[in-house]
């Protein structure tokens, strides 16, 4: 499984092993195109004692595009950003999406986070992590039915 | 002091306190409020800030304070209402009381997992979702999830969480793999083990309780209502245990700044897990 390209055909299964190489890489934004998104290309290593473990389970980039139960899935991640290497935004440090990630659902944006192995949690399965965006969004078909994301990301506002 | 009941012994006259208190709060606004607030906390161990409230040794304080803000709105509401338990080993299909119509209402439809029964059903007109995850402005639940089934967790669960006699351990987060906190949080570790007991009641529920705006199904209060009397029952059964971490971090530790030990007050309270140790200043369970 080449972690750098997307890949909606395969079951997406067993944690990826991502290697120090792929954390080194810089990775382009220009598969973007289409999102009407700003992403920058972030490269961060992982920091302090936590690092290697982080690196150990940090996920490569990804894109995807795929029909999902009816419903139309892309994700892309133009940046390998080590967990816990995050940087925050505002007071709370919360809803805070995870930099250099785009999923959307039917053109609908849908809000990542990470947790510290690296691993993807959603607005709509906030209870749980996926080790791919594309897991990710796909779980969060399954728990929408017919709904429709909100319009308005809440990390937007 | 007040009693907080299993909700599977309230008479139907607490019953119908309880939501009407619930009702009242959405009126006015103030129910909304506080699930803006468990949003605003919910910050990961992926990210560098503070997180009091998930992925964290405060997991229990942080969330046996929220509820006591939430039972004293109730309580200006009316003074003889407080937050029953739902203990989900013992009654833990779709038929029972709790989801009866004069209660917290059902299962959500198939399709859009519209809520239709109960007082919460949007139809009846007062349960209306803001700025929830979906377009929808209708509560959601999706029992089970049949799409990728899961069941609720058992007795079994709950008893090899409460007999880890040690509170929590590093590295402090959604990956501690001992401890009481983890155990009951119940975040999935690859490799190890499943989303587990808090967590995998959310997703047992599913709809609005699976996502980031939980607290818009009042069910919500009942399940953390139980958490937090899981909490006092390992600490009964544990007396020589104590909240871990019991000092400062040192300087070096990733956690220092990002997770609460004991004294180190918790947003937005300003309120140190050390003050929250010990519930029966409040209320006790029965």
């Amino acid at each position: 499984m080449n972690p750098t390209t997307g890949t909606p055909r395969e079951p997406a299964g067993a944690p990826r092993p991502a290697r120090r190489a792929v954390l080194r890489t810089v990775f382009t934004a220009a598969v973007i195109a289409g999102t009407g998104a700003a992403l920058a290309p972030v490269l961060l290593e992982g920091h302090g004692a936590a690092g290697r473990a982080q690196e150990r389970d940090a996920v490569g980039p990804e894109r995807f595009s795929e029909l999902y139960r009816g419903r139309e899935i892309k994700g892309t991640a133009t940046a390998v950003v080590a967990a816990g290497a995050q940087a925050d935004a505002g007071e709370a440090g919360a809803v805070t999406a995870a930099p250099g990630i785009d999923v959307r659902v039917d053109g609908r944006a849908l809000h990542v986070m990470r947790r510290a192995d690296g691993s993807y949690l959603s607005a709509v399965n906030h209870y749980e992590s996926f080790p791919t965006l594309l897991e990710t969004a796909r779980a969060a078909v399954d728990e929408l039915g017919t709904a429709q994301l909100s319009a308005s990301s809440p990390h937007t506002i | 002091m007040y009693s907080r009941k299993n909700q599977r012994d309230l008479t139907r006259t607490e019953k119908k306190r309880l939501v009407d208190a619930i009702l009242e709060l959405k009126r006015t606004g103030r129910y909304d409020e506080f699930v803006t607030q468990h949003r605003q906390y919910y910050v990961t161990d992926a990210q560098s800030g503070p997180r009091p409230a998930h992925m964290t040794p405060s997991f229990f304080p942080w969330h046996r304070r929220y509820l006591l803000e939430f039972e004293k709105a109730l309580q200006a509401v009316d003074s003889r209402v407080s937050i029953p338990y739902w203990d989900w080993t013992r009654d833990s299909t779709a038929s029972a009381s709790l989801w009866a119509e004069g209660f917290l209402g059902g299962n959500g439809r198939p399709g859009d997992r519209q809520v239709m029964t109960g007082p919460f059903a949007y139809r009846q007109g007062n349960w209306r979702i803001r700025a929830g995850v979906t377009d929808d402005p209708f509560l959601r639940r999706n029992f089970g999830r049949p799409s990728a089934p899961v069941t609720l967790p058992v007795a079994a669960d709950v008893k090899r969480a409460l007999s880890d006699p040690v509170y929590d351990a590093a590295p402090w987060n959604s990956l501690s793999t001992t401890g009481f906190r983890n155990r009951i949080e119940g975040w999935g570790i690859r490799g190890g083990r499943g989303v587990a007991n808090h967590n995998r009641v959310h997703r047992w529920i599913g709809g609005s309780m699976a996502g980031a705006a939980s607290p818009d199904d009042p069910v919500f209060w009942l399940h953390h209502a139980f958490i937090d009397l899981l909490w006092a029952r390992w600490q009964k059964a544990h007396p020589r245990s104590r909240y871990l971490p019991a000092r400062a971090l040192p300087a070096e530790d990733p956690q220092r700044g990002r997770i609460f030990t004991l004294d180190q007050p918790m947003p937005p309270w300003d309120v140190a897990p050390s003050q929250l140790m010990d519930h029966t200043r409040y209320y006790r369970y029965v």
